[in-house]
């Protein structure tokens, strides 16, 4: 049979975000995948170099569309460590609450974006409608839906307002409650089934060996979450478990969102139980314009939805970070584990893959 | 933790551990670092997480990073070594920055030094494709590094754009 040599995106319609693949197949089999990112490479750390350590806020937040909130605070841990400032017990429960509430949001968007790809418009209404109602609580707490810049480094950047607590509690039994109707319509829908079952299959061995991580390693079985092995802010300080499962295929990946999602939910009730009623939201830093921060480097890490998120960020005892990179999920999920997985498998199934990979393309480009 | 320390200083020669709360610092010569990388791998630090590199014009060298870490091994319980990050750093000269690709090792790091050797301008012997990853333009001097005018270049890339009427 003639192998034919086919462009992927970054226009179409199987694709979310700017990036494309070029694929070589033969019939509908895909034989040879190149993954091209570049459509939105902003040089954003480098942009960072020439910024003091407060003005890069609004760059960092911009690395993730879809989920801000982790690059934040990924970026404030590792300014934390490099200047020695430590965070008061208020604002580390505040900040896991809002990250809980960020990975929700971000789940549900991930939600949107595979049910819409495969079909089910349904499901992506509401996910979208219940991805808003998340927004609406972001833009009480912050004054912004999408790029928050709430934390700061030293804690956060105000306290909840009066009764937020209540209004979180509220807006996520509403959405809870519809977990039955996803369940019947979408996650046991035996076309869903169909879909994805056997789909862009990643086994143990391979996922350890191509470097996976987040939802797409705990799909493999392994109970893998940063938040567990190396806690930070309130993580430790309640009780919660990491969902699996065995199987690695998109399915699973899927439900494992699913699972993850409802899990956040219940850990954000028990941080809002055990979180204490007053005290210091952050601790103060010195004025932003003067702030020098002594020389040295820092690894960080923390689980962003979309996996481990790492920061490795460089001072040189000056007013400006000397060198940052992000070491984003998406990166390894993108580029090595897309093109190895993509082969073999249908062409009407490389934005199955992609989706349930949780690729994101300004995460890689930065 | 201290056992691996003492069992990596036992079999290397010119290298400087430091260990800190999280992580362990490990510098090492240019010339050892595919065998350091494999011994870790070996040890079980088997997560190349990120490869990066930081520019040093004064001493007119590059610092070239790599970090590991532990995937679990029992999924019930977490061990000390899955909790630590290692940091191991090397040194090439800047102006012929060559280096040796770690891909036989660590699968992942493909992308990586495409990017490294693209913004940065190393030159890793061994890797399959070379190739572009981000930027559409050629460069004389690799963009992130220190010596690159960006102020320079933006005048002289967008000067010549003629205004939109």
């Amino acid at each position: 049979m003639r192998e034919l040599e086919l462009y992927f995106g970054p226009q179409h319609l199987g694709m979310v975000g700017n990036f494309s693949i070029t694929l070589k197949v033969e019939g509908d089999r895909i034989k040879k995948a190149d993954a091209n990112p570049g459509y939105l490479h902003r040089g954003f750390e480098k942009l960072m170099e020439y910024r003091t350590w407060m003005q890069n806020f609004p760059l960092v937040c911009r690395i993730n569309v879809v989920e801000p909130d982790h690059i934040e605070l990924i970026y404030s841990m590792g300014v934390e460590k490099l200047a020695g400032i430590d965070v008061p017990l208020r604002g580390k429960f505040i900040r896991s609450i809002y990250c809980e509430l960020a990975r929700v949001g971000s789940h549900l968007f991930g939600l949107w974006a595979y049910s819409n790809m495969l079909g089910f418009d349904t499901v992506a209404q509401w996910a979208m409608y219940h991805r808003d109602l998340v927004l609406d609580l972001f833009e009480e707490l912050t004054g912004a839906r999408v790029y928050h810049i709430y934390i700061r480094p030293g804690g956060v950047r105000r306290d909840f307002p009066q009764g937020f607590e209540d209004k979180i509690i509220s807006t996520l039994h509403s959405i809870g409650g519809k977990v039955p109707d996803y369940n019947a319509t979408f996650f046991e829908n035996r076309l869903f089934e169909k879909r994805a079952k056997g789909v862009g299959t990643l086994t143990r061995e391979n996922a350890v060996k191509w470097g996976a991580v987040g939802h797409a390693m705990r799909a493999t079985g392994m109970k893998y979450d940063i938040r567990k092995i190396e806690p930070y802010a309130a993580y430790d300080q309640v009780e919660w478990e990491v969902p699996t499962r065995n199987e690695g295929d998109a399915y699973s990946r899927l439900l494992a969102i699913r699972d993850e999602m409802i899990e956040s939910v219940h850990m954000i009730f028990k941080l809002i139980d055990k979180m204490p009623k007053k005290g210091a939201v952050y601790t103060k830093t010195p004025n932003p314009f003067q702030w020098k921060i002594p020389a040295g480097e820092a690894y960080v890490r923390c689980e962003s939805s979309r996996g481990e998120l790492g920061l490795y960020i460089v001072s040189d005892g000056g007013d400006k970070p000397y060198r940052v990179h992000f070491r984003t999920p998406s990166y390894s999920h993108g580029l090595t584990i897309l093109e190895k997985v993509l082969e073999g498998e249908s062409i009407a199934d490389v934005g199955n893959i992609m989706i349930s990979l949780y690729v994101v393309a300004p995460e890689i480009d930065r | 933790m201290k056992t691996l320390k003492k069992k990596i200083e036992s079999s290397f020669d010119n290298i400087n551990i430091t260990v800190t709360d999280n992580n362990m610092d490990i510098s090492i010569d240019k010339n050892g670092i595919v065998t350091l990388l494999s011994f870790l791998k070996n040890m079980g630090y088997e997560h190349l997480a990120l490869i990066s590199c930081v520019d040093l014009p004064d001493e007119k060298l590059l610092e070239i990073v790599y970090i590991l870490s532990a995937y679990m091994e029992n999924d019930k319980k977490f061990t000390e070594k899955e909790a630590r990050n290692i940091i191991v750093k090397t040194r090439i000269p800047r102006d012929k920055a060559n280096f040796v690709t770690v891909i036989d090792i660590f699968e992942n790091a493909e992308p990586y030094e495409r990017e490294l050797h693209e913004l940065f301008g190393i030159h890793f012997q061994g890797h399959p494709r070379l190739t572009p990853l981000f930027l559409e333009l050629e460069y004389k001097i690799p963009p992130f590094r220190k010596d690159f005018d960006t102020r320079k270049f933006v005048k002289q890339f967008f000067e010549n754009i003629p205004a939109v009427e």
